[in-house]
């Protein structure tokens, strides 16, 4: 876990501005797995986008096949 | 033969040629249920009489001469995630206590139009939001876990307890279950089959797609659910076929049924150097460039190839998931939370804290991989690859640790491997291809270019002739 990553009341307080309101019994397993899932996804970063844009999802027919059979 | 483990091709045929009428079937496939539900629960609700009654109206309409094809008169299960009229879709979950759907989906429409007999609603991991399925058992080992979401679609299919079901697919759903009890799994191009009326765990990643004891038979049921009537104007993502070019071989087909030659001349299997077989089983890697090296014996041409942008694949797949899947359900999180069991529970409550930048750089993360797996795909017409790195685990069995010492959660290794078809949207279909010394079934996927299912069901559909012709000799 990075040093950035936050403790559970930190999480209890952002998952407050999301309108969720966390028992103190949660606070501890929901910060654990958010930071979990925090650490995955932070390697995305690595990636140089430069302009590339968002696929906010796939759409068949984009791409030009060019199928042999 | 009894007429619930006839492959639903043979089922078909049989009914179009009145020597099988629709009601003893659904009889035969309702007592296999009876007997083996208790044992394997892939059952939430079994709609016995409204079978029996939809069989008899089968079987009035063939005796009339009105006989809609091979769908007609066949029995099947929906995950409990497909709403059909006037029925709970419960998404195996406490929260959807009370539910009653008010229209049908529109892949049990399309069911419906072809006359398939819906015999009940299948288990699903709560929402789809996991690999084991735990109130359901594995059809070939009842210690074992079934594999997920669509656990309950796949293990009655392997046990007779329905001749196909549909499955939904966000990371693997269709596929791991498949492969682990040993069945058919196709999860299509994503936008060829409508979601409308199918609860969703992540929009932009969620298909629908049938589970089946054949190839041929994830081919008939594929046709009827695409039917050609193309765009579904109530799902946004629904591919819309007039837009295609007609001419192309990766339009949507009319019949998607492979033709008997089992040659593959001329056909490019991309064979990956890197990420498939990576922490997998040898026994399972073994079966797979067994099968592999089958397609080359059938003339397929087999080609090395590089997958690209594996360190990102994983992280990709959580970012897109896991803040769509907490949006969908943001309203019952707030209001009855305790009702969702206590896994999902956590990933609901953790998925609102991911940052927008995050999500939008795992959709910039899809573009790049995109554009990578076209690139790829232009190298060769397939990929051929394990679907899951290992057979079914124990039930309650948490991780895996591999040769090397390291130590990998069940659920990220069962969607290791399937995630790359989620993300890129193209098409891959989980066939068995042996056992494991244990006896457990092993799958191996194909994955095709965007819309290029026929190519996945005519090399499957020849592997499969492969292992009949074996067989019999």
């Amino acid at each position: 876990m990075s040093a950035a990553q936050p403790t559970p009341p930190e999480v209890a307080r952002w998952a407050a501005r999301a309108g969720l309101h966390l028992p103190a019994d949660r606070h501890t397993e929901v910060a654990a797995v958010a930071n979990h899932i925090s650490s995955v996804v932070e390697i995305l970063r690595e990636l140089d986008f430069g302009d590339t844009p968002p696929a906010i999802a796939y759409r068949a027919g984009q791409e030009i096949p060019d199928a042999a059979v | 033969m009894q007429p619930y483990e006839l492959s639903l091709a043979a089922a078909a045929d049989a009914i179009r040629e009145r020597r099988l009428s629709p009601v003893e079937l659904a009889d035969s496939v309702l007592q296999r249920i009876a007997q083996m539900q208790p044992r394997l629960q892939a059952y939430v609700t079994i709609s016995a009489e409204r079978a029996r009654r939809a069989a008899r109206e089968a079987e009035r309409e063939i005796v009339a001469g009105r006989h809609r094809g091979p769908l007609h008169g066949i029995p099947m299960g929906l995950k409990d995630l497909i709403d059909v009229a006037g029925t709970p879709t419960t998404a195996s979950s406490q929260v959807r206590a009370g539910h009653l759907a008010r229209t049908d989906s529109t892949v049990a429409t399309r069911l419906a139009q072809a006359g398939a007999v819906l015999l009940g609603k299948t288990h699903t991991h709560e929402f789809a939001y996991g690999l084991t399925t735990p109130q359901t058992h594995n059809a070939w080992d009842t210690d074992r876990i079934a594999g997920g979401s669509s656990g309950g679609s796949a293990v009655a299919v392997a046990a007779g307890m329905a001749t196909f079901a549909l499955g939904t697919d966000t990371g693997g759903s269709i596929r791991v279950p498949s492969a682990l009890n040993g069945v058919v799994g196709l999860k299509p191009t994503y936008g060829l089959i409508p979601r409308h009326g199918v609860t969703s765990l992540s929009w932009s990643l969620d298909h629908v797609g049938p589970i089946t004891r054949t190839v041929e038979d994830a081919a008939l049921v594929l046709t009827a659910l695409t039917a050609l009537t193309g765009h579904d104007p109530q799902d946004a993502a629904s591919l819309d076929f007039a837009s295609l070019d007609a001419a192309s071989p990766t339009t949507p087909a009319a019949d998607y049924r492979p033709t008997a030659d089992p040659d593959l001349t001329g056909l490019r299997v991309g064979v990956p150097r890197n990420y498939y077989f990576d922490h997998t089983d040898p026994e399972v890697e073994d079966s797979v460039r067994q099968a592999i090296n089958r397609l080359q014996a059938l003339g397929a041409r087999l080609v090395e190839v590089e997958i690209p942008m594996t360190r990102y694949i994983q992280a990709t797949q959580w970012a897109l998931m896991v803040p769509e899947a907490t949006a969908y359900h943001e309203g019952t999180l707030r209001t009855v939370p305790e009702l969702y069991q206590a896994d999902v529970r956590t990933l609901l409550e953790a998925g609102e804290l991911m940052p927008a930048g995050d999500y939008l750089r795992a959709q910039r993360s899809r573009t790049l991989m995109r554009q990578e797996w076209t690139r790829l795909l232009r190298q060769v017409d397939v990929i051929a690859a394990p679907t899951i790195p290992a057979t079914a685990v124990k039930a309650g069995q948490e991780t895996i640790t591999w040769a090397d010492g390291t130590v990998e959660g069940v659920s990220d290794a069962y969607v290791r491997l399937s995630s790359p078809a989620n993300i890129t949207g193209i098409p891959s279909l989980s066939i068995p291809v042996g056992q494991d010394t244990a006896g457990l079934p092993i799958g191996m996927q194909l994955l095709g270019r965007p819309l290029g299912e026929r190519v996945l069901l005519r090399i499957g559909h020849a592997y499969e002739q492969t292992l009949e012709a074996m067989i019999s000799l």
